[in-house]
């Protein structure tokens, strides 16, 4: 099975669930949580159901296209359902099984690992799912987002699409899998991953980035004080990018990366907060 | 009468499944007892999706009988043998016939009065109502809500299983109500089934793949290992954590024997073990002490059939090996030195500054601690080690497995040619990590692990992190207790205030509470934590605690304070003396120090006193600097007949002023000295119970 049909299975399998299917957000994000069809969504009383493919960047993990397990992108699969259904666990089994997996002859495990994320105030209770050994999957109950207790409670599932393909065709190396029957990983991104590696460590322009993250800061401080709380989220996304950039660049140092980081969880802090505020007054 | 309770959810963390259990098994006796159940047997199991009580009950509650005392006897008779007022009073406000009273037998006499008997109601009624009180009673480490409720938990509750006498006990708790179903192993058999007795429970879940026994699946990974082990004539690597986590982490344990490429081999082992444990919880296979190419791991199931399992854990294993051998050669193609100059860029701690600083600071504690110590000769050594402490904090091997911080940081430096006690030191220097785990073996480890601890610790305090309760979130209670075990056990014996003093002159404005006050707070919440490790080595509390109030600025030494008092605690002269020392405190609570002139004793006794006092502590004084507390009490027994004449013979609050002061001056002194070994005033004599 190449990529694409490990997408195209998953899309199929969790619209059947009943999930509406989002398109991948279009600025720079860390991981499938950050962005709005996750964070927003998950603060407001509402049930809510939504799958998609999330592409992510994290610049430090970079390898110039050397490495057969790491790389500066990736792909995610996530998945929110809210409240959290009761059967939640046997239906991520089914889908495991709806990809060919034959679950009886593995080691399928559910192993404590509880989730966090600093700069958007957000935590979870779950598991790491491992497969053979493999993790594969990211499975959490969200307790908390924007220093919010959530309720109802999300259930957050994030498949690491490259992982879990790395099963399904038994190889070793990320750029050997298929992205369809006639395109390698190696095809579509080896030049990325070289490119990037080297911009994130080497070429990122210093100056311009701590520009752009006080410029955007402000700017979300100005949005979220006249209740624009969408745009002001995408430049708090945009400061977390310029931040990892930065950071890949090792051009930030010990008081800047406290301040810096929570700087960024003040501005969404106050997005949450008025973004739950509005939404119970209306 | 047959009870069985089974929570079933989602998976637990083995440490949550630990702690239930034990509150499970403590809280339901608990409520029995106090409601009048009996219970032949109560057995508790558990796996990471189940919580199992089962139980031999009585049917029911036993009967309650209550008597209600009314008039004396002698009052509730007129002359005539009716009865008089009070009982015609008695009878009618309890509701009752008067000839229905009975005579009633008590301490102080007959009464008359009436028995009730309170029928037991039957047992399942107690359980419906004591359960779901019990279940979401059960405390965790970390606690979770899902879906809809605000019901907490530890992982979400799937399904109640209550069977009494084979039938079902209807409760709720969280949403969820019991019945006499549960359900198989999640993958191989997860059907559902109907339960009547705990014996078809137990037998039905084997079949579908669960052994609800912990001991059992315990027993069942180590003879499995064996018999895997045994064509290879290896044993494997003992990992206590490890063993216990697995049984409770799979429901049906299935062993499996995987191996890795040879070459790995080259890795040290610290790196080998933890790359297999951590992850994938891989034991490690060793033969005469050399590890094996080989690993075992525990799958949750009862086959390997097509090896998948064998095969997946291999390929994971490999990319893991892989990238440690990478961090291995790439970590060190920069020497430690010159890593060491991007240590300023990792914080510490936010107030506290980064690890640059927090080495800088080391190097001076660890240069005044060794002269301390009498540890001169290896000063420069330590001092090196210092230098090179966190340096490992930046390798890839650290960001990887951070468990091995220290250990791999001694690993580059002694492959850098460092010599022992320099890679000794950094390799050691977190240790101990608990209680369990040992002190240093080097000297330089020990000295470096101190001062690493010892600065965390007071900076912490420094800006005013407290620890109250459950919350420590810089782990300043295990670090504090780490200092304490390796000064007891290296017998380490310095002034431990002075220390505390030299690391906040070492830190400076960076201190933003009051002096006295970190001082202060760090001597106390050292004297808890001493107090903590006396305990459980099974010393008396109140001489724990005389020790402790008499101030702990030698840690080592208040150790051989404990000691001495817990071996002299049966002497016959021993409770004599504290009835003086109290009777010493008494009389100086509230007095200013006074000076004692020796010409102003004008009573024999006080003279005789001052005298035997001044033989006594020319005495001990020596004995109490070379640590010898023993000793040194059974010479201060010996004041025991001056004083008591003194206080026979001799008004201490004399009308003169002169004389009334210099007589309190003398018992200031000899309090002054026997404080010296112990508060005694904080040790309890039987049938008194003055202090605590």
């Amino acid at each position: 099975m190449s990529i694409q049909n490990l997408i195209m299975n998953l899309q199929k399998f969790w619209t059947d669930q009943g999930c509406y299917l989002a398109q991948p957000y279009d600025l720079e994000v860390g991981a499938g949580t950050m962005t709005p069809d996750t964070f927003f969504r998950v603060l407001d009383k509402r049930p809510w159901k939504v799958a998609y493919v999330q592409p992510s960047r994290r610049p430090t993990d970079g390898r110039y296209g050397e490495n057969p397990h790491r790389v500066q992108k990736h792909f995610q699969y996530q998945v929110i359902i809210k409240p959290s259904p009761p059967d939640i666990q046997q239906v991520y089994i089914k889908s495991l099984v709806s990809l060919g997996i034959n679950v009886q002859e593995h080691d399928l495990r559910f192993d404590e690992d509880d989730w966090e994320s600093p700069s958007i105030g957000a935590w979870g209770v779950g598991w790491q799912v491992l497969l053979d050994g493999l993790e594969i999957t990211q499975f959490t109950y969200f307790q908390q987002a924007g220093g919010i207790d959530l309720s109802p409670v999300p259930v957050e599932l994030t498949y690491g699409l490259e992982r879990l393909e790395m099963f399904l065709e038994g190889k070793d190396d990320i750029y050997d899998l298929d992205w369809s029957h006639d395109v390698s990983y190696q095809d579509l991104r080896y030049l990325e991953e070289k490119e990037f590696s080297e911009y994130n460590f080497s070429q990122a322009d210093i100056r311009s980035l701590k520009e752009s993250f006080r410029l955007n800061e402000r700017e979300a401080q100005q949005l979220i004080d006249k209740d624009l709380l969408l745009p002001a989220y995408d430049m708090c996304l945009k400061c977390s990018h310029f931040f990892n950039l930065l950071d890949s660049r090792g051009a930030i140092s010990v008081t800047e990366r406290v301040k810096m980081i929570a700087e960024i969880r003040t501005l969404v802090s106050q997005i949450a907060q008025k973004y739950v505020a509005r939404e119970d007054s209306s | 009468m047959e009870f069985l309770l089974e929570v079933f959810t989602e998976e637990m963390p083995p440490s949550h499944v630990k702690t239930a259990l034990s509150q499970l098994g403590e809280k339901f006796k608990e409520e029995l007892l106090s409601r009048n159940v009996d219970a032949k047997k109560i057995e508790i199991y558990g796996t990471c999706r189940r919580l199992i009580i089962f139980g031999d009950l009585a049917p029911e509650q036993k009967d309650r009988k209550e008597e209600i005392i009314g008039p004396p006897k002698a009052v509730a008779f007129q002359d005539d043998g009716t009865p008089a007022p009070a009982a015609k009073g008695f009878a009618k406000s309890q509701g009752v016939e008067v000839n229905k009273l009975e005579v009633i037998k008590t301490d102080k006499g007959e009464y008359l009065g009436i028995k009730k008997i309170e029928k037991g109601r039957p047992t399942q009624n107690i359980l419906s109502e004591i359960l779901p009180s019990l279940i979401s009673s059960l405390s965790f480490p970390k606690m979770m809500r899902w879906g809809s409720s605000s019901f907490r938990f530890s992982r979400p509750i799937k399904n109640l299983l209550c069977v009494v006498n084979e039938k079902p006990l209807s409760f709720s708790v969280g949403g969820v109500t019991a019945g006499n179903f549960t359900y198989g192993h999640k993958l191989q058999c997860p059907k559902k089934i109907k339960v009547k007795t705990f014996h078809e429970y137990k037998v039905t879940l084997r079949k579908m793949r669960v052994v609800v026994n912990q001991e059992e699946r315990r027993r069942m990974i180590l003879s499995q290992i064996e018999r895997k082990l045994a064509s290879l004539n290896a044993r494997c690597y003992p990992d206590e954590e490890l063993l216990e986590r697995l049984s409770y982490d799979v429901e049906y344990p299935y062993i499996f024997l995987g191996s890795f490429p040879e070459d790995y081999l080259n890795l040290p082992i610290e790196v080998l073990s933890t790359a297999l444990r951590e992850g994938q919880r891989l034991f490690s296979v060793v033969k005469e002490k050399k590890q094996l190419p080989f690993f075992l791991g525990v799958a949750d199931g009862y086959r390997d059939v097509k090896s998948l399992i064998q095969k997946g854990n291999e390929r994971v294993l490999k990319a893991r090996l892989e990238d440690a051998k990478f961090f291995w050669t790439q970590d060190q193609k920069s020497g430690l030195r010159n890593k060491s100059k991007n240590l300023g860029k990792i914080v510490f701690q936010e107030k506290l500054g980064s690890y640059e600083d927090k080495t800088q600071r080391m190097k001076k504690i660890v240069a005044y601690l060794a002269d301390k110590v009498d540890a001169q000769k290896i000063k420069k050594q330590v001092v090196q080690g210092a230098e090179l402490s966190k340096v490992d904090l930046l390798t890839d091997m650290v960001r990887e497995f951070p468990s091995l911080q220290g250990k791999v940081g001694g690993l580059y430096a002694r492959e850098e040619g460092h010599p022992a006690p320099v890679w000794k030191a950094v390799y050691e220097h977190y240790q101990p990590v608990s209680m369990e785990d040992e002190s240093p073996s080097s000297l330089t480890g020990s000295v470096l692990s101190i001062a690493d601890k010892l600065d965390s610790i007071v900076g912490a305090v420094g800006v005013g992190v407290h620890v109250t309760g459950s919350k420590d979130p810089f782990g300043l209670r295990r670090n504090a207790q780490g200092v304490c075990k390796i000064i007891l056990d290296k017998k380490f014996n310095f002034s431990f205030s002075r220390l505390l003093g030299k690391v906040m002159d070492v830190y400076g404005a960076k201190i933003r509470e009051p002096e006295t006050q970190v001082k202060n707070y760090c001597l106390e919440f050292f004297a808890n934590r001493l107090r903590y490790i006396y305990e459980k080595q099974g010393y008396r509390y109140d001489l724990i605690n005389a020790v402790l109030s008499a101030g702990i600025d030698n840690i080592y030494y208040s150790f051989l304070r404990v000691k001495a008092l817990d071996s002299l605690k049966d002497s016959p002269n021993f409770e004599p003396l504290i009835l003086i020392f109290k009777r010493v405190n008494n009389i100086l609570r509230d007095q200013p120090p006074f000076r004692i002139n020796s010409g102003l004793f004008v009573e024999k006794d006080e003279r005789e006193l001052y005298t035997t006092f001044c033989i006594i502590k020319d005495n001990v004084l020596p004995l109490i600097k070379k640590g010898d507390f023993s000793q040194a009490q059974r010479i201060i027994f010996r004041i025991k007949s001056s004083i008591n004449n003194f206080f026979d013979n001799v008004l201490v609050m004399a009308n003169e002023t002169r004389i009334r002061r210099n007589r309190l001056a003398l018992l200031q002194a000899i309090y002054k000295l026997l404080v010296q070994v112990a508060d005694y005033s904080q040790i309890v004599i039987e049938g008194q119970n003055l202090s605590k």
